[in-house]
């Protein structure tokens, strides 16, 4: 319906090119390295400014690894991360010693999921949020105080409330002050990891708003990672569908849900349990587990579990490129097949 | 091993039947040092053969408290202070579980017997240091008088019809070897392989990944379908209420403010909570960037609960004559549902 605000004209914010991230398995008595988890194998995206950009899949498919890396909370292995900067230059991320990301820290700011975890319980909530502020010497205390009380009022929170501890606050009221820390130093993207999976549905529903809010109020740019599809079809532009280190498929919500091009995004839609009991269907389930990254199979990863998959599927990887409709798939069937995605109450294309 | 269950599944209209577990007015206390939180305050449901009833709500609603008290299961400082479980297997006597000595033989025959339960994470709830088979030959034998020999056929006849590949092999295996879906999967073994009359579930698949959910849902159905056995599903996850459930229960601190048929329930609820919960559940089918209905507030910590109907702080309906000062009970309203609101039977 309503698309991002011009996508078109604006410029990537940040370009993810064949990132590669592997992690020795070391057995024994003497550590030797017995062989690698191939966490991150080949991942490619970019985000436009002011968009909001979803990494989607189940667990082990190396999201939360991906973002680690663009943070450079661990080094990648290959690969390009690069931002551009206020001064509108791409810089590489990923090639950056650590002390020069440092300024460029201040434009990345992260959102964790465990909202319980996250805080350090022996501060205060004002020293909290305005630890970003100290760290990155901006003001004076005066100053700080003044920002930590309009970063409260604009997450939704009474700023009477800065003297306490965080075990005060509910899961809700916690992540909130999470968002309120990321945007202490006015970021221009923010890294969310899970922001709302350990939140119950009707909290839920209150932090997607605020952060789709601070994103129109501020020009924020997300970068989104969830395992909940109905999540991420609710805040994304676009979504990446990941699945053992690699990407899937890339779309908007919309075709991705409506019109999958990779069978694992169809098998993904069929598991999600459908939300009204009339229509109660035998819908195709997934057989098999997810591909063990540390021995992943041949050729394409979800051949073993793919009902599509051919004798290719088994030697040759399906690069991840564009298919005849000029959607991004790696799958070498994806001309041929007809997959059925979710099923639109009086759709359009329904 | 599988009796054949003569009698016809058991449908709403089905009113002849007596239900297998009937939880009347139950009520959960937990007597801590800041106060007492009233965990479960009057919970009340049936569950018949056949049937899966489901138990909705968000943390701290009293959902997991109310299963853990069917089996009287309660650590301290919590308390069952009152209410009936009335347990009725096929043909026997009814009897009232909490009048039984919670670590008297007699309930324990029935824990993990006649009515097993699944837990939300699999990793803690087997011995890391015993393997799967010994495990599942241990629940067997507690509750059969048959041989080691036995015992382990049965176990391995098990683990092969809850979809486990080569049992023979991984029944000498430890919970850490296996997946977070074949844990669930040993699991469930574990608790149907004594063939129970009711099988209750906490959040059994809230751990697994959608695709594995998918699978553990289904095998859930069919292993129901086969023992003509009840389940009570307890869960936060409105999609999967609405995928397993034929009745369903909706919990807001401590007490069941809504139950009815799932269509029902779905189709149109009645208490303002579940109509609130139901629209602020996110789906795929939503129009993009809209912004989501959400409930205002939060849930209120269960020292705290507020007067009358809990829910109306945060209710859109709320009533200033009525809603802070009373409590509202459980009324009939339309065909086939039940709410606890003012805004229904009020004279």
């Amino acid at each position: 319906m309503t698309d991002a605000p011009n996508v078109g004209t604006k410029k990537p914010l940040l370009e993810v090119n064949n990132l590669k991230k592997s992690f020795p398995i070391k057995k024994g008595f003497l550590q030797r390295t017995v062989g690698h988890v191939r966490a991150v194998d080949d991942v490619s995206f970019s985000i436009t400014e002011g968009e909001t950009l979803s990494l989607v899949g189940e667990s082990g498919c190396g999201k939360t690894t991906t973002v680690r890396a663009i943070m450079r909370a661990i080094n990648p292995d290959e690969g390009q991360v690069l931002f551009r900067t206020r001064d509108d230059e791409m810089v590489d991320l990923a090639e950056l010693s650590l002390s020069k990301i440092r300024p460029l820290r201040r434009d990345i700011q992260m959102i964790f999921q465990d909202p319980f975890s996250s805080l350090n319980p022996r501060m205060t909530i004002f020293q909290l949020i305005s630890e970003p502020l100290l760290v990155n010497r901006i003001g004076t205390h005066e100053e700080r105080q003044d920002r930590v009380v309009e970063l409260l009022r604009k997450v939704g929170l009474r700023p009477e409330y800065m003297q306490r501890f965080p075990h005060a606050f509910s899961g809700g009221q916690r992540q909130r002050i999470g968002i309120a820390r990321a945007l202490a130093i006015n970021p221009r993207l923010i890294v969310a990891d899970e922001p709302v999976s350990g939140l119950d549905v009707s909290v839920q529903a209150q932090v997607i708003n605020l952060m789709m809010d601070l994103q129109d109020e501020f020009g924020l740019t997300y970068l989104f990672v969830s395992h909940d599809l109905s999540v991420v079809n609710q805040i994304s532009d676009r979504v990446v569908v990941m699945y053992v280190g690699r990407v899937a498929e890339v779309g908007t919500p919309q075709e991705l849900f409506h019109n999958p091009k990779h069978p694992y995004t169809a098998a993904l839609i069929s598991s999600l349990p459908i939300s009204d009991p009339k229509q109660r269907a035998e819908r195709t389930v997934l057989e098999g587990e997810i591909a063990n990254p540390a021995n992943p199979p041949s050729g394409c990863y979800f051949h073993p579990r793919c009902p599509f998959a051919i004798d290719k599927c088994k030697v040759e990887t399906p690069p991840l490129k564009e298919d005849s409709s000029g959607r991004l798939v790696s799958c070498h069937r994806a001309d041929e097949l007809e997959l059925v995605g979710a099923t639109k109450p009086g759709a359009a294309n329904g | 091993m599988q009796t054949p269950e003569s009698e016809s599944v058991v449908t709403e209209q089905d009113t002849v039947t007596e239900p297998l577990l009937s939880v009347q007015d139950l009520q959960t206390y937990f007597f801590t040092d800041e106060g007492t939180v009233k965990a479960v305050d009057g919970a009340s449901f049936d569950v018949y053969a056949g049937q899966t009833l489901g138990i909705v709500g968000e943390s701290g609603c009293g959902k997991s408290i109310t299963a853990k008290s069917i089996l009287q299961i309660i650590d301290r400082p919590g308390r069952i202070i009152g209410g009936q479980v009335k347990f009725s297997p096929d043909g026997a006597a009814v009897q009232n579980l909490l009048e039984l000595e919670p670590n008297g033989p007699e309930i324990r025959s029935i824990r993990g017997g006649e009515i097993s339960m699944i837990f939300q994470e699999p990793m803690t709830s087997f011995s890391p240091i015993h393997t799967f088979g010994n495990q599942i030959i241990e629940a067997i034998r507690l509750h059969s008088s048959l041989d080691k020999i036995e015992a382990h056929e049965l176990a391995v006849d098990w683990m092969r019809r809850v979809g486990i590949p080569t049992p023979e092999t991984r029944m000498s295996e430890y919970a850490y070897q296996f997946s977070g879906g074949q844990r669930q999967r040993a699991m469930i073994a574990m608790a149907l392989c004594t063939e129970p009359r009711v099988l209750i579930a906490d959040e059994p698949t809230t751990a697994l990944d959608v695709t594995t959910q998918a699978q553990i849902l289904d095998l859930l159905q069919t292993l129901q379908k086969q023992n003509d056995m009840a389940i009570v599903f307890i869960t936060h996850d409105l999609g999967v209420i609405a995928e397993v459930a034929d009745i369903v229960a909706v919990m807001y601190l401590g007490k069941v403010v809504e139950i009815g048929p799932v269509e029902s329930i779905f189709s149109s609820p009645k208490h303002p909570y579940s109509k609130a919960l139901l629209s602020s559940m996110p789906t795929i089918d939503a129009a993009h960037r809209e912004r989501m209905p959400s409930i205002t507030g939060a849930i209120p910590h269960p020292q705290n609960r507020p007067s009358g109907c809990a829910f109306h702080p945060r209710c859109p309906s709320y009533m200033s004559d009525i809603c802070g000062l009373k409590e509202p009970e459980l009324v009939s309203v339309g065909t086939d549902q039940q709410a606890s609101c003012f805004l229904y039977g009020r004279d």
